[in-house]
C-alpha cells in the first residue's frame, strides 16, 4: 500500500467514514448545542446489531435494523436526557453524554468480550483495480454510499423544512422557537439521523479487510471529533471538508510510514489532532464554523 | 448618604478622588461597522466632568454599540475616546477600566455567589493580590482584602443593599440585582460610569429611587454619570445633557429641555408623548417593539459561552 | 469571610450564601472539631487498613488533587478540559527523569538527572505548570467545545510522543520511579528496613500516607484560598462572561493562562504522587479515559468546589475498589471474567449512572447537596417580583451553571 494513488483513495475511504460520524456530530451541535461523546457508543451499537443479525436475516436487511436501531437509541437519548435538562450550560450536556457513553459502552464490551465479530459484509476481501492501484471492494462502496448518503443529506438540509427548521434554530434558537419550529422534532430528527449514519459507518469500519468489530471500534468515532472540530462544529460542509482532510492525512501518515519513522511510531494515528490544532490556531472556530459573537 | 469621611485613610475613597478632578469624557467623530452596516456614523459628545450625560435615541440607533466602544468592548474604526489626557481608543476593555470607566449591562452580568462576592470583583481593579499571596494567604493579601470588604459593604449601604450584603445574589429580585450591579461598578471607584438602561423593567417606586440613587452619586462622588435610557421622564428629571442618536448619527445634543424641542428629535421618535415614567422600552417609530440589540446580525452567544 | 481562619479542608464551596455574622460561635466551633477528628482519623488509618485498603486510599488522595486542580479550570474558570491525563503524565515523568538515574532497562537507554527525590519533587510541579503555560496560546486563542476538543487532542499526542521518547518514558513499559526520600528517611520498604511504629510495620505505603496526607492539605488549603480571595473571583467572572470580566478589569487572557497553570500544577503533583504511589507507570495509563475520570470526579463533586472535588475524586477511585473486594456478596455481580456482571462494569456502572443521575437531578454535585441544607434565605429576597424577573431575563442572564 505505497502507491500515492492506493493511498489517496484509501485516505477518501477513511474519510468519507469519518464524513459519515462527523456530520452526525455537527448535525446534533446544530440541533442540542451539544458536543456527543455517546457517539461512540452509537456506532458501537449500530455495529453490534448488525453483527448479531446478519445470519439470521441476510446483510441488507441486518444493516436496515441496525441503521434503525441506532437511530431509535440516538433519539432515546435526545429524549429523555438532552431535552430534560432544559436550559443548562453546554458543557453540562457534553459531560452528560460522557457519562451515557460509558453506560452503553460497557454494556456492549461486555457482550463483545474480546471477540471479533463480523458484520457479513458481502465485498468480502475482494479488490478492485481502478487505474494502477489496487483497493480493497469495501473502501470503494464506502466511498460511494457515503457521496449518496451525504448528498441525500445536504438535500435535505437545503430542501426540507426540517432543514430549514435547523438552520434557523442553530442561528438563533430563541427567534426559531418563538417563530414556531417545533424544536423538539427537530431535535429528535437530528438525533436520529446521527444515530443512522453512524450505524452505517460503524459497516464501512468494520467490513473486511479488517479483522471485524471489537470493543475498540467505537473508539474511532473519537477520530471524527477532530474532522468536526476543525471544519467548524457547526458547519455540515465544514465536517466533510474536515473528514477528508482528517482521512486523507491519516492514510498518508500511514502509508509513508517509514519516512515518517523519526516522528515515532503511529504517527498516523495522532496526525488526525496535529492537524486539527494547527487549523484551530488559526482558524479558532474551524474552517467553516461561525464566529461567535456576543450581544453584551 | 454620604460616603466621605467614613473610610479608613489607606482605602482609596471617592475624597481622594476629589482631589484629582474627573477629567472630561471626549468622543470624536466615533464610527463603527459591522460587515456593511454602519452601527455608528462619526458620532461626537462631550461629557463633562461631573455631570450627568444621557444618550437615548430610538431601537437600534447605536446606543449600546456606543457604550461597547466608550468600555473598550468594541473597537472604533474611525474617530477617537479621550478621557482627559488619556487616549482610550483602542485599548483593551480591561485597560480602560483601570483608567477609570465602569459600566453596568443591559441584561444584568452578575457572578454566582454572595452580593459581597460581586461587589469585591468590583475592586479588582483597584487591588494587587495576585496567584501566590492569596493562595498562601499571605497577611498582606488578607489585610488587602478585610479593607476593601469594608469599603464594598459602605458602598452597599449607600445603595440601600446592606441587608442583602451576604445573600446569594440569584435569588434576589430583578430590582436589587440592577442595584448590585450599579454598586459594583462604583466599588470601581471610577471617574466615569456608564448605565446601560438602569431602570429598564423596574416599576414606578424603583425607577424613583434608582434615579434618586444616581443623582446621590453625582452629588455625592463627583463622577460623571452617562447614562442610557428610554424613559424619558428619568431623562428630563435627572441628565444636565442629552446626547440624541439615530441611525448610528447624533441628530441633536443639548440640555433636556433644548432636545425636547428640538424638530429634529420629535422627527425621529416619530409622535413623542407616548413615553413617560413607566413607559418600557417602547418609545419611537417601532413602538412595542422589544429592545433589540444592536446592531441586528449579531447573534447572541454569550449566554452559551460558558466555557 | 475572610476573616475566618483557613484551615477547612471539609468545607465548602466558596459561592455558598455564608451568613457568618450571624451564625452562632458553636457553628464554627463544630466545625473546627469536625475537622480535627477527620485528621485525626486520616492519620491513624496505616495502623488500621490492609495494603489494599491503604492503596486505594493512597490513590483517592492523589486523584484529589489532580481533581482540585481540574475544579479550578473547569469548574471555577469554566473551561472544559479533556486534557488533564497529559499534565499528570507530565509530572509523573518529569519527577522520574529529575529524580531517576541513567542507565539502561531493558532494551533503552534511560535519561535521568539524578536529583534528589524531594527536588525532583519540586522540579516537576514548575515544570507541569510551565507546560500548562506553554499550552496557553492555544487556550487563550479558543473556547468553549474548541478547547474543550484541543486539549482532548493533546491527550492523544501526548500519548503519542510518550510512548516515542523511550529514553524518558521508557517506551511502552514505562518507567520506575525512585522513591521519596527525606534526609535518607526513605517511603518504601527499606532505608530503614523493618520499621515499626506503635507495633505496626510501616512499609511504603505507611509511609507514603503521610507525604499524601500533608501534600493533600496543603492543596486543599491553597486552593480554597484562591478561590475565596480575588483570583477566584475574577476566575469565576471568566467563566461566567468574558466581557463583563474584562470590563471590570480582569484581564481575561492572563487569568485564563494561570488557571491552565495553576490546574497542571495540582495535576503534576498529583502525577508525582501517583508514580511514587505505583512505582511504576506506562504512558498507556494516561489517556483519555483519566481524563474523562477526572472530570466525572469534579462534576460528580460539584463544578466550583475544592471540597466537592475531594469528595467526587474519594467517590471515583474508591467505588471499583468496593466492588472488586466485596463482588462475592453483591447481588447480580459475580466474579470477574464469568458470565455476567462483573465487578468492574458494575462500577462501571454505576459511574456512568452517577455522572447522568448527577447532572440530571443534582447539578451541584456532592457539595451543592451538601450546601442545600435549610437555609433560609432573608426575607427581603423572597418577592413576588421575582417570577417576573424571571420571565424578563430569562433569555438574557447567564445562566448559573449549579446551584
Amino acid at each position: 500500500m505505497t502507491k500515492l494513488s492506493e493511498i489517496a483513495l484509501n485516505g477518501l475511504a477513511l474519510g468519507s467514514v469519518y464524513a459519515l460520524i462527523a456530520l452526525g456530530f455537527v448535525v446534533i451541535f446544530k440541533a442540542s448545542g451539544v458536543m456527543n461523546f455517546a457517539h461512540a457508543s452509537l456506532l458501537l451499537l449500530g455495529g453490534y446489531v448488525i453483527a448479531k443479525l446478519h445470519e439470521d436475516l441476510g446483510f441488507a436487511l441486518a444493516v436496515l435494523v441496525g441503521v434503525a436501531v441506532t437511530a431509535v437509541a440516538a433519539g432515546l437519548i435526545e429524549a429523555l436526557f438532552i431535552r430534560g435538562l432544559g436550559k443548562v450550560e453546554l458543557h453540562v450536556l457534553t459531560i452528560l453524554t460522557i457519562g451515557i457513553d460509558i453506560l452503553l459502552t460497557t454494556e456492549l464490551v461486555r457482550r463483545i468480550g474480546s471477540d471479533k465479530l463480523s458484520l457479513g459484509d458481502p465485498w468480502g476481501g475482494d479488490a478492485v483495480t481502478i487505474g494502477d492501484a489496487t483497493v480493497a471492494k469495501a473502501r470503494i462502496a464506502a466511498i460511494i454510499t457515503a457521496v449518496v448518503l451525504i448528498g441525500i443529506f445536504f438535500a435535505a438540509f437545503r430542501f426540507t423544512s426540517w432543514g430549514l427548521s435547523m438552520r434557523a434554530a442553530s442561528e438563533d434558537r430563541e427567534a426559531a422557537a418563538l417563530m414556531g419550529v417545533r424544536m423538539k422534532r427537530v431535535q429528535l430528527i437530528a438525533w436520529c439521523i446521527a444515530g443512522a449514519l453512524a450505524a452505517v459507518a460503524a459497516v464501512f469500519l468494520t467490513a473486511s479487510p479488517t479483522p471485524g468489530l471489537d470493543r475498540t471500534t467505537g473508539l474511532v468515532a473519537l477520530k471524527a471529533f477532530p474532522a468536526a472540530v476543525l471544519g467548524g462544529m457547526d458547519s455540515a460542509l465544514g465536517a466533510l471538508i474536515g473528514a477528508m482532510l482528517i482521512g486523507l492525512s491519516e492514510a498518508l501518515a500511514a502509508g509513508y510510514q517509514s519516512d515518517l519513522d523519526a516522528l515515532g511510531g503511529g504517527v498516523s494515528g495522532v496526525a488526525p489532532y496535529v492537524v486539527m490544532i494547527l487549523i484551530l490556531l488559526w482558524r479558532p472556530t474551524g474552517l467553516l464554523g461561525s464566529k461567535e459573537l456576543s450581544r453584551v | 448618604m454620604t460616603t466621605s469621611g467614613v473610610s479608613a485613610a489607606q482605602v482609596q475613597d471617592p475624597a481622594a478622588h476629589a482631589d484629582e478632578a474627573v477629567p472630561e469624557l471626549v468622543v470624536r467623530a466615533v464610527t463603527v461597522r459591522f460587515a456593511g452596516l454602519v452601527a455608528l456614523d462619526a458620532v461626537s459628545f462631550t461629557v463633562s466632568p461631573g455631570s450627568i450625560h444621557a444618550v437615548i435615541g430610538p431601537n437600534g440607533a447605536g446606543k449600546s454599540t456606543c457604550f461597547n466602544v466608550l468600555s473598550g468592548v468594541y473597537r472604533a474604526d474611525r474617530g477617537t475616546v479621550h478621557l482627559g489626557d488619556q487616549e482610550l481608543t483602542g485599548l483593551r476593555p480591561d485597560r480602560v477600566a483601570r483608567l477609570g470607566m465602569a459600566r453596568t449591562f443591559q441584561n444584568i452580568v452578575l457572578t454566582q455567589g454572595t452580593v459581597a462576592d460581586n461587589l469585591m470583583l468590583g475592586r479588582h481593579v483597584l487591588t494587587r493580590s495576585g496567584f501566590a499571596s492569596t493562595a498562601l494567604s499571605l497577611p498582606g493579601a488578607r489585610r488587602e482584602q478585610r479593607r476593601h470588604r469594608e469599603r464594598a459593604r459602605e458602598i452597599a449601604e449607600f445603595l440601600d443593599l446592606g441587608p442583602v450584603f451576604d445573600a446569594p445574589v440569584m435569588l434576589l429580585p430583578y430590582g436589587v440585582r440592577k442595584r448590585v450591579e450599579m454598586a459594583r461598578a462604583l466599588c470601581m471607584e471610577p471617574k466615569v460610569l456608564l448605565l446601560d438602561e438602569p431602570v429598564a423593567g423596574m416599576n414606578g417606586g424603583e425607577r424613583k429611587r434608582t434615579a434618586e440613587a444616581i443623582a446621590a452619586v453625582r452629588d455625592s462622588l463627583g463622577i460623571s454619570i452617562v447614562i442610557v435610557e428610554h424613559d424619558m421622564g428619568l431623562i428630563m428629571r435627572l441628565a444636565d445633557e442629552v446626547t440624541v442618536l439615530d441611525f448610528g448619527r447624533r441628530i441633536a445634543g443639548g440640555t433636556p429641555d433644548q432636545i425636547r424641542q428640538d424638530p429634529a428629535v420629535i422627527r425621529a421618535y416619530l409622535g413623542t408623548g407616548n413615553e413617560d415614567e413607566d413607559g418600557d422600552e417602547a418609545p419611537g417609530p417601532v413602538a412595542g417593539a422589544p429592545a433589540q440589540p444592536a446592531p441586528p446580525v449579531q447573534v447572541q452567544r454569550e449566554n452559551e459561552e460558558r466555557q | 469571610m475572610s476573616d475566618l481562619p483557613a484551615a477547612d479542608p471539609a468545607a465548602k464551596s466558596p459561592d455558598s450564601a455564608r451568613i457568618p455574622v450571624t451564625r452562632p460561635p458553636t457553628g464554627v466551633l463544630l466545625r473546627y472539631l469536625l475537622i480535627v477528628a477527620v485528621l485525626l482519623v486520616m492519620a491513624a488509618m496505616p495502623y488500621y487498613l490492609t495494603d489494599f485498603w491503604l492503596l486505594t486510599g493512597l490513590f483517592a488522595m492523589a486523584a484529589a488533587l489532580g481533581a482540585i486542580g481540574l475544579n479550578i479550570l473547569s469548574g471555577t474558570t469554566g473551561q472544559l478540559s479533556l486534557g488533564h491525563a497529559f499534565f499528570l503524565a507530565v509530572g509523573a515523568y518529569g519527577y522520574m527523569f529529575f529524580s531517576g538515574e541513567s542507565g539502561r532497562s531493558g532494551t533503552h537507554d534511560i535519561n535521568g538527572l539524578g536529583l534528589p527525590p524531594t527536588v525532583a519533587l519540586v522540579l516537576a510541579v514548575l515544570f507541569a505548570g510551565v507546560v500548562g503555560g506553554i499550552f496557553s496560546p492555544i487556550s487563550g486563542r479558543l473556547r468553549g467545545m474548541y478547547l474543550g476538543i484541543a486539549t482532548l487532542a493533546l491527550v492523544f499526542i501526548g500519548e503519542h510522543v510518550m510512548i516515542n521518547a523511550h529514553s524518558v518514558t521508557g517506551g511502552y513499559n514505562g518507567r520506575a520511579a525512585e522513591p521519596m526520600e527525606f534526609f535518607g528517611f526513605t517511603l518504601s520498604e527499606r532505608d530503614p528496613d523493618e520499621l515499626k511504629v506503635l507495633g505496626v510495620e510501616f512499609g511504603a505505603y505507611e509511609r507514603l500516607w503521610y507525604l499524601a496526607l500533608v501534600l493533600l492539605v496543603v492543596g486543599i488549603l491553597l486552593a480554597r484560598n484562591l478561590l475565596r480571595g480575588r483570583p477566584g473571583r475574577a476566575l469565576g467572572a471568566v467563566r461566567d462572561s468574558e466581557i463583563a470580566a474584562a470590563v471590570m478589569g480582569v484581564p481575561v487572557a492572563r487569568y485564563r493562562s494561570m488557571a491552565f497553570v495553576v490546574s497542571s500544577m495540582y495535576a503534576g503533583l498529583a502525577g508525582v504522587l501517583l508514580a511514587l504511589i505505583f512505582g511504576r507507570v506506562i504512558p498507556e495509563y494516561f489517556g483519555l479515559a483519566l481524563s474523562i475520570d477526572y472530570l466525572a470526579m469534579i462534576v460528580i463533586g460539584g463544578l466550583g468546589s475544592v471540597g466537592g472535588a475531594v469528595a467526587g475524586a474519594v467517590f471515583v477511585t474508591v467505588l471499583p475498589q468496593l466492588f472488586a473486594h466485596y463482588a462475592a456478596s453483591l447481588p447480580l455481580v459475580v466474579e470477574s471474567g464469568g458470565d455476567g456482571v462483573g465487578p468492574t462494569e458494575a462500577a462501571r456502572y454505576l459511574y456512568g449512572a452517577a455522572i447522568v443521575l448527577v447532572l440530571l437531578f443534582a447539578p451541584g454535585g456532592l457539595a451543592g447537596l451538601a450546601r442545600r441544607r435549610p437555609r433560609a434565605p432573608k426575607p427581603s429576597a423572597r418577592v413576588p417580583a421575582r417570577s417576573w424577573s424571571r420571565f424578563r431575563s430569562r433569555s438574557q442572564e447567564p445562566q448559573g451553571a449549579v446551584s
